[in-house]
């Protein structure tokens, strides 16, 4: 089994692309045909498998950049051998030649950061073996390259400067110590020590120190070679921990944060959040569409449609061939809103509009009013515009003035209230505060007789519905449904039903 | 298409191949799209295509048809398709037909029989006869699944079909069979047919469906890639005007339009210019032939009042 490619599922499956494993098997027989040797095609190749939507493609080309830079191919050591050459050519030209041959295995080092007296290393790769004895015969920060060889294996590592070899060492201590089950960002740098102390930070720590109190000069000009050498392999590592970070636990942590946004009471969303909010609103919303974008039909069993039956064997001489059964086509719920956009509600308002919206694909028939004293259409403004900027603009224009919930339903009646059929389902979202004035819950009733359900959603919670001026009590006796609704949760929930019902 | 057989191992070599031999059938592809081609030969999948109207979902599919040398057979997808249109129907006229002339001969295929089993037997054996492959009516899905040496099917914009369609073709996309209650299940011939599948995206494929395909997105070209294209179709044009007029198509495809211009419009709006002989664009020849890109009135009232300045921003060099 190819662990690279796994791997590199496993990472999309991270960035919310969903990939099944018959997916996967097709990306291991297009890897099989095109090969690892072309970046280039290799993309092309997994783009046309593995993402399936033009915004998965988006996120799978960001992905793929991503990993093939900093993933070496573990699984591929022979075609990393081939690809990213060990000789002298990888530290001359390391610090450009690397991105080419990223998925050969040499990438793991994308900023190409040069290690600290890589000329040097130069001359001494090319001459193959350490020759002992002739040292010091250059200048002083070369010096190091010709003179004593590294007792320990990470130094003898470092000091041979291939980029390839050490980044497949990195990987593979990275392995040892799971970092790809890294969670929060706090943890980096446990993560970063770990995968040192893997690679044997221990044992390089003491040479460096016996060899800053050794008395040859060569000795100590190995010492201070390898302790630049540590910095910069710590800075790589550091590097390395953060890319595994942002490919394998940004996203958990993300959805860690998108689960906390479901459950806080959308008033208290903090305007940083909104974006995000958004986000998780589209994601509930095409989850939504997902389940319910088939147009059910219902048989009724055992009843023949006389007429279609007879219709369709004409054909056939009258001869009774082709039953045709009797269904009825679930219809798709007819919605009218009706919110209060006045100060205290606007905010959920907004989520429950941009809820409503967001689902025009399975719910094409959405009326929205909106009011604080006058109740008015919003719809043409939806229609017209962006949700946000329809949202921003029905805020804005209708959200002054004292909730005045008699003189909205009296609007509402004057306006529309012929339109409403027994398909209809009225949401009505307010807080039911009424300062006092006349509820006309008449009106209601009306509306109620009229629709095929009236579902009131309140964002106060349920004991405080009939607490000072709210007319939760009265109106209550004329809703189908009466609902706490203050978060995202809750919202899912109820429009998930409205959905659901069947006639 | 000059040669009688194409060597089809030839072809299908390498991603560069198949686009040169693409380019020879006049289809300027990316490399994005060649692969698709390449993948989906050598690893026989149905690839789904969806992009904007008009960036040549179809074409590709012909093209591919035309470089195989194989049929094309083409199944154009409505609301309302179902299994006797896509499939397989029973030829009904013809088995009346054949229940009459049985009728009459009943008396002699019953000579003989004793009893009441034994003459059921008999029948039983007819019944059989009636649901064979001789009076089956094969639809387009069973002809490419029949064709001898392989062919192209073209499934045309899937998503103007109906879910349970989309369900009915799982089976033919993943093993290339179809299952006929009847007879039985009926497997491709040796060479499977190459499907290519697309979509407008005015809904959103299932996803077992998409499981099953390669999935490729052709966007609209850039501007070299369009004047390439536009160069194998309507070569007779000269390459001032080709550039400016793809420098205003792309400059409209940036505007807020109902509907942009896609490149079957570039082509047909290049053949509109050079039949007017024109060699560059002035905003009056725009002016007169902006309803050959343009296919909503708000959109050409809307262009119409910017013309001037995007004229001369495609015209300067």
């Amino acid at each position: 089994m190819d662990r690279t490619l796994t791997n590199f599922i496993r990472a999309l499956r991270n960035a919310d692309i969903r990939i099944s494993t018959a997916e996967t098997l097709d990306a291991l027989s297009a890897v099989e045909l095109v090969g690892y040797e072309d970046r280039g095609a290799l993309k092309r190749s997994l783009a046309l498998v593995l993402p399936k939507t033009a915004d998965e493609k988006e996120a799978f080309d960001l992905c793929f950049d991503q990993f093939f830079s900093a993933e070496d191919v573990s699984g591929q050591r022979g075609r990393a051998g081939e690809a990213g050459p060990e000789d002298a050519e990888a530290g001359e030209d390391d610090s450009e030649g690397q991105g080419g041959d990223g998925e050969g295995g040499g990438g793991g080092d994308p900023e190409g950061r040069q290690p600290p007296a890589a000329a040097g290393k130069k001359k001494k790769k090319a001459k193959g073996a350490p020759a002992p004895g002739d040292q010091g015969e250059e200048e002083e920060d070369l010096g190091p390259g010709e003179t004593s060889e590294a007792s320990s294996d990470l130094g003898r590592l470092l000091m041979t400067d291939s980029k390839v070899e050490l980044s497949m060492a990195m990987t593979q201590a990275g392995e040892a110590v799971d970092v790809r089950e890294i969670q929060v960002f706090t943890q980096k740098g446990l993560y970063t020590r770990r995968i040192m102390e893997e690679m044997g930070l221990g044992e390089l720590n003491r040479e460096i120190t016996d060899l800053r109190d050794s008395g040859s000069i060569p000795d100590r000009r190995l010492g201070q070679a390898l302790r630049q050498r540590r910095e910069w392999l710590r800075e790589q590592v550091r590097d390395y921990v953060e890319r595994q970070f942002l490919l394998h636990a940004d996203a958990d942590g993300r959805r860690l944060r998108e689960d906390l946004l479901r459950k806080v009471k959308l008033s208290n969303v903090e305007q940083r959040n909104f974006r995000l909010i958004q986000e998780v609103v589209f994601k509930m919303a095409k989850k939504l569409t997902a389940l319910h974008s088939r147009r059910k039909k219902v048989y009724k069993r055992g009843q023949l449609n006389l007429p279609r039956t007879l219709r369709n064997n004409m054909s056939y001489d009258g001869h009774i061939f082709d039953l045709h059964w009797k269904s009825v086509k679930v219809d798709r719920p007819k919605v009218f809103a009706i919110c209060d956009v006045s100060g205290s509600v606007a905010a959920y308002a907004r989520f429950m509009l941009m809820f409503l919206y967001s689902l025009d694909e399975v719910m094409p028939k959405v009326r929205s009013f909106a009011f604080s004293s006058d109740l008015a259409e919003v719809t043409e403004l939806f229609e017209r515009n962006s949700i946000e900027d329809a949202i921003a603009k029905t805020l804005r224009d209708y959200s002054g003035g004292s909730t005045d919930y008699g003189q909205a339903f009296a609007d509402f009646k004057r306006q529309c209230l012929d339109d409403v059929d027994n398909r209809t389902t009225i949401i009505v979202l307010g807080d039911s505060r009424n300062n006092y004035g006349d509820p006309r819950t008449d009106i209601l009733k009306e509306m109620y007789d009229r629709c095929k359900r009236l579902i009131w959603l309140n964002p106060e919670p349920r004991n405080s519905w009939t607490v000072g001026d709210a007319e939760m009590r009265r109106y209550q006796a004329y809703c189908h449904q009466a609902e706490e609704c203050n978060s995202l949760m809750h919202l899912e929930r109820i429009v998930g039903n409205l959905l659901r019902t069947v006639q | 298409m000059a040669e009688a057989a194409p060597n089809i191992d030839k072809i299908t070599e390498s991603v560069d191949t198949i686009k040169t031999e693409l380019e020879a059938h006049r289809y300027i592809c990316s490399d994005q799209i060649a692969t698709a081609v390449y993948l989906a030969y050598h690893l026989r999948k149905p690839i789904l295509i969806e992009g904007p109207p008009g960036v040549g979902k179809t074409e590709l599919a012909k093209t591919t048809a035309d470089m195989f040398a194989l049929p094309l057979i083409r199944l154009q997808c409505y609301e309302g398709l179902d299994e006797a249109k896509a499939i397989y129907e029973w030829k009904y006229g013809k088995q009346l037909l054949y229940t009459q002339v049985l009728k009459e001969t009943l008396d002699e295929v019953l000579q003989g029989a004793k009893g009441f089993a034994e003459s059921v037997g008999r029948l039983h054996e007819f019944g059989d006869i009636f649901f064979s492959e001789e009076f089956l009516e094969p639809r387009p899905l069973m002809k490419a699944l029949k064709a001898e040496e392989g062919c192209v099917l073209l499934i045309d914009e899937v998503d103007k079909s109906d879910h349970e369609f989309e369900s009915l073709l799982l089976e033919m996309l993943s093993d290339y069979q179809l299952s006929i209650p009847e007879i039985g299940t009926l497997k491709a011939a040796k060479e499977p047919p190459m499907v290519f599948l697309t979509s407008n995206n005015t809904r959103e494929i299932s996803d077992a469906l998409k499981r099953r395909c390669l999935h490729l997105y052709i966007p609209f070209p850039d501007v070299d890639l369009e004047q390439r294209i536009i160069n194998a179709r309507v070569p007779e044009i000269p390459g001032e005007l080709r550039r400016q007029l793809v420098a205003f198509i792309h400059e409209l495809r940036d505007m807020d339009l109902k509907k942009v211009p896609a490149i079957s419009e570039t082509i047909d709006w290049a053949r509109t210019l050079l039949l007017l002989h024109a060699d560059s664009l002035d905003p009056a020849l725009v002016r007169d032939t902006l309803n050959v890109i343009l296919k909503f009135q708000d959109d050409i009232e809307n262009v119409n009042a910017e013309l001037t300045t995007l004229t001369s921003k495609a015209t300067k060099t």
